[in-house]
């Protein structure tokens, strides 16, 4: 691999991950750490901290092996883009 | 960097290691993979699929991608159904997380290939033994194989998406664009491979089922509701239905599930339709809400498990039911998928097992880790201890899950296992590890073994910590954790494995003196019974010495390792170290000490019931060197051919290189330059020494070949590249190198007599003599004085060149090293016609010159024919003596069919004969082959 950095790659993260249908509450449990919001528009907000851009592709792949059609994806914290600030996190236990 | 890829490679001759190189590879492979899955009964006729899939069966891939439950599998499943009746040819590979791993896979990929075609997948299955650093030369090898195939063949690769791993997508690309045109692959996959699929497609090199075109049609879903699942649904709750769902079949398989025996279908499809809800929580409530209590409660609980059996849900349930409930679960299609005919094992389809789990973390988190620790307890006691480590894992049960390590080791070094298993242990707690002195060298060894020699360190410093405590105190250190090992004979053995070890990361440090003196420490530590790690102690001190050019401690210690092999019965090892001693004693002087090396281990191969043992048709390969080293061309053949019909199955890994260099030694004393150029170059992409240093690199080979064929530029470039000069500090290691250097020297001053251009060479020779002879390397030394004499006879010094030469004779005579002498050819002619009859040596320079002159095995007059055989054609005809068939015989000689046929075409005309039975016989009678 090469030794330029891809800006953000070894850092934490909030996302929030909007996916289309209404998911049960009880898939809190099943998305360590995130929480889940529904809106009226039929659309299921799932957010929360994501340890590194690997945590948040298994997140991702989760979703999709559930056949959860995924609507948009935001980082909710761009000021900590910059690598040099950012601190290190635990990933979320799983 | 070939100094440290071979220490790198000298660290697997790790003494736990049980003998594995013998032990047949295929025997790891789980045939399950590799079996298509059942046909589901009552299945949707989906012919417009695969009409399809035929029309692109002509196009090197196919890619099927989609989410999870869009039938992709079943589709597949029935297409290779229909074309199997047709006759067609066709594999299947079902992946899973495990065949990430390059290796694995492409060892998964090669025996899925080796069921379409006799003989496939042989070569390249025996390369992938060697490790990561054969794949490529594995994958040629496989495309070579397939080459000859006559009929189309599918590949179908179920579950694609599992490999996230970037060296198996690259294969994979090499394995489209290069594999020949009846060779087809389809990939199963939920999203898109990693693969330059937009080139593909625009070359028209792909076809692509997707989503889109997966999902139900209308009339689909009616068939499926209404036919499979005998719901008699009127049209517009279809409709209603398949708009919901958006033909996605699992929601429609739920949805089917949800309204059997519901009397208002049409009310409930209202409802599911004019809901917000993720399709598969509705659904699969709906299906729950159904289910009574006890069958509720099964499903949760044992949605933990990755595969179920009766017993083992008892052994979660707490109740005795597990066995009828899951043939009632598989009846009533509940989402459980049978893995064996004989419907003991079964997994959850993973849609379902997720929502179930989801329901479980939800309602009763409080039970999972008892769940999972039921899970590992009864895995543990059924002999499967992966799996039960996997539970305690995921229990949280990290001592528990340290002891089922500590004891499952053994089994699993044998099975190769080292990744997985240096993985679990670095996720244990760092304390748990740390006081189990057992476990810790475990995990130095699964370090060693797979290259991360930095993190080795430190559990083999814990290990010995608690060694050294015992040692002196008699007991762990006060203060100490207390120390805990599982298995009291293992931590006897303890002490020499972990010496064993530490010679091992010495020598990957570089640090030969300590690697030597902690093999040493290793032998004196352990039973005289422990034959496997005083094996692997001698045969680190043999590795040590032999990089160090100390070849006299080199050959000592791998014959007493030769010995506890043999007692160890490890005969794979036996037969591969055999190589290596032979190697040695050959560069010793001591020819005839290096045959009875290999017709001892030979011998000893043959005595076994397993024959042929693996690595037999190494030995061969051995001979025959040693036969061409002494000139004698016909044994050399001969042991070759041998070697060639037991096919590369038999060979270590090493075999599929060595075979190609043998060839080519025959083919250059042959006088055939080109042919020998040819399989040099072929013999590079599947070069490996196994766990032997590089002594004679084939590139350096190559560079002779080059300067013979009088192609100076390709030699000095090759001198460039290595950037090696008359200046350099001689080592063994580069000996080869070194007087590669020197021929390339003398070639480029060749003609020109004058002092100044070659002194240097000159003089760099007289410090490789003098290196040669101090360590006693009499065939560097021979061929070193032979060098120096065609040298000085190009300056005009005839009489000193004589002197040298007669030297170089003198020793040579007893182990007839004659090869060293032909290969000069016409350059030695003079000098050698000076030598007088009475000077020392001179029955050997009548031996040489014959053999100069002589002409190769039955040509022209020899053969009693009109017409003589060429060369080539004697090869073909010894082949065709053989049990070999076409297509394997032209493998060996590294021609095409085509060529082959044009070959035996013309044999057959000269010997008179038309088949080639007759052709055999015939040449039997004229003495043509043995």
């Amino acid at each position: 691999m090469s030794t330029t950095s891809v800006g953000g790659h070894e850092h934490a993260g909030t996302y929030e991950i909007r996916l289309r249908g209404h998911l049960e509450p009880r898939w809190n449990a099943w998305f360590v750490d995130m929480t889940l919001t529904t809106d009226d528009d039929g659309t299921t907000v799932v957010a929360g901290p994501v340890a590194d851009q690997a945590a948040l592709q298994g997140l991702l792949r989760k979703i999709h092996d559930m056949g959860i059609e995924l609507m948009s994806l935001t980082r909710l914290d761009p000021e900590q883009a910059a690598p040099q600030h950012s601190e290190a996190h635990h990933p979320p236990k799983g | 960097m070939t100094g440290v890829h071979v220490r790198a490679k000298g660290s697997e001759v790790d003494a736990d290691a049980k003998p594995h190189r013998w032990f047949p590879m295929t025997a790891q492979v789980l045939e399950t993979k590799l079996r298509r899955p059942q046909q589901r009964q009552r299945a949707v006729v989906r012919s417009r699929l695969t009409a399809r899939l035929d029309a692109g069966a002509h196009l090197p891939l196919t890619v099927v991608s989609a989410p999870a439950g869009f039938g992709k599998s079943t589709l597949l499943t029935e297409w290779l159904a229909d074309r199997e009746a047709q006759g067609k040819a066709s594999a299947w590979l079902s992946l899973d997380e495990r065949d990430n791993n390059a290796v694995s896979f492409w060892r998964y990929f090669a025996s899925a290939m080796a069921s379409t075609g006799q003989g496939i997948g042989a070569e390249a299955l025996s390369l992938l033994d060697a490790g990561a650093g054969q794949i490529d030369a594995a994958i040629v090898s496989l495309i070579n194989d397939l080459d000859v195939l006559a009929d189309d063949v599918i590949l179908v690769l179920d579950d694609y998406h599992l490999i996230d791993n970037a060296d198996v997508h690259a294969g994979i690309e090499f394995f489209i664009s290069n594999a020949p045109a009846q060779v087809h692959l389809v990939l199963a996959t939920r999203s898109d491979p990693a693969l330059p699929l937009a080139q593909l497609r625009g070359r028209g090199q792909l076809t692509e089922v997707r989503a889109a075109e997966l999902r139900f049609t209308d009339d689909e879903a009616s068939q499926y509701l209404n036919q499979s699942m005998n719901l008699a649904l009127k049209a517009p709750d279809v409709t209603a239905l398949e708009q919901r769902t958006e033909g996605w079949i699992a929601a429609l398989q739920l949805a089917a599930l949800s309204m059997q025996g519901r009397e208002d279908s049409s009310a409930f499809i209202a409802g599911f339709a004019g809901d917000d809800r993720y399709i598969v929580d509705y659904l699969a409530e709906e299906v729950l809400q159904r289910q009574t209590t006890q069958v509720r409660a099964f499903l949760l609980e044992t949605s933990i498990l990755d595969r179920l059996s009766g017993p083992l849900c008892d052994a979660l349930t707490g109740q005795g039911d597990g066995r009828s409930m899951l043939i009632d679960l598989e009846r009533r299609n509940l989402f459980l998928v049978p893995l064996d005919d004989r419907r003991q094992w079964y997994r959850y389809h993973h849609l379902f097992a997720d929502v179930l789990r989801a329901h479980l973390m939800d309602e009763t988190p409080e039970i999972i880790a008892n769940l999972h620790r039921a899970a590992s307890t009864w895995l543990d006691d059924a002999g499967d201890p992966i799996a039960a480590i996997r539970h305690a894992l995921a229990a949280g049960d990290f001592t528990h899950a340290a002891e089922l390590l500590e004891r499952a080791a053994p089994a699993m070094q044998r099975d190769r296992q080292e990744a997985l298993m240096r993985d679990w242990i670095a996720s244990l707690p760092a304390d748990i590890v740390r006081v189990r002195p057992v476990l810790s060298n475990v995990y130095a060894g699964a370090l060693l073994s797979t290259g991360q020699f930095d993190q080795a360190e430190a559990p083999l410093a814990d290990a010995e910590g608690f060694l050294e405590a015992a040692h002196s105190a008699g007991a762990p250190a006060s203060g100490d954790a207390a120390m805990v090992v599982s298995d009291a004979l293992e931590l006897e053995r303890l002490p020499a494995y972990v010496a064993v070890h530490r010679a091992g990361l010495s020598l990957v440090n570089a640090d030969v003196t300590g690697a030597v003196a902690h093999a040493r420490r290793a032998l004196a530590l352990s039973a005289d019974s422990d034959h496997l790690v005083r094996a692997a102690s001698a045969a680190l001190i043999g590795l040590a010495s032999w990089s160090t050019g100390d070849l006299v401690e080199a050959q000592r210690a791998y014959a007493l390792c030769l010995v506890d092999m043999r007692k160890a019965e490890s005969f794979a090892d036996f037969l591969g170290c055999s190589i290596g001693l032979a190697d040695i004693q050959i560069t010793l002087g001591s020819l005839g000490e290096a045959a009875r090396t290999y017709t001892t281990a030979l011998q000893l191969a043959r005595e076994q019931q397993a024959s042929p043992v693996r690595g037999t048709a190494d030995m061969l390969v051995g001979l025959s060197e040693v036969h061409a080293e002494a000139g004698e061309l016909e044994p050399a053949r001969d042991s070759l051919t041998q070697a060639l019909a037991l096919g590369d199955a038999n060979g270590l890994p090493q075999f599929p290189y060595r075979r190609r260099v043998a060839l080519a030694r025959i083919r250059e004393s042959e006088g055939d330059l080109e042919g020998a150029l040819l399989l040099l170059q072929q013999a590079l992409p599947v070069h490996t020494t196994d766990f032997s240093p590089d002594v004679r690199p084939i590139p350096a080979m190559i560079a002779r070949l080059n300067l013979r064929l009088g192609r100076l530029p390709e030699a000095e470039s090759w001198v460039r590249e290595q950037g090696i000069t008359v200046d350099d500090d001689l080592t063994y290691l580069q000996e080869y190198a070194h007087i590669t250097l020197a021929r390339c020297l003398l070639a480029t001053h060749g003609t020109d007599r004058s002092d100044d251009q070659s002194a240097p060479a000159l003089a760099f020779l007289d410090r490789l003599l003098a290196a040669a002879e101090a360590g006693g390397r009499l065939a560097s030394v021979i061929e070193i004085l032979v060098l120096q004499s065609v040298a000085l006879d190009a300056r005009g010094a005839r009489t000193e060149a004589r002197s040298s030469l007669q030297r170089a004779m003198v020793l040579a005579e007893p182990g007839s090293y004659v090869r060293t002498f032909t290969t000069e050819g016409a350059l030695l002619a003079p000098l050698l016609a000076s030598v007088k009859a009475s000077d020392p040596g001179a029955a050997f320079a009548r031996r040489v010159a014959s053999a100069v002159s002589a002409p190769t095995v039955g040509t022209a007059a020899h053969q009693g024919l009109i017409d003589p055989l060429s060369e080539r054609e004697l090869e073909v005809l010894r082949l065709l003596s053989t049990d070999l068939a076409g297509p394997a015989i032209a493998r060996q000689l590294f021609i095409s069919l085509n060529t082959l046929r044009t070959h035996t075409r013309s044999i057959f005309i000269k010997l008179d004969v038309n088949s080639r039975r007759a052709a055999v016989t015939r040449a039997r009678e004229l003495s043509l082959i043995a």
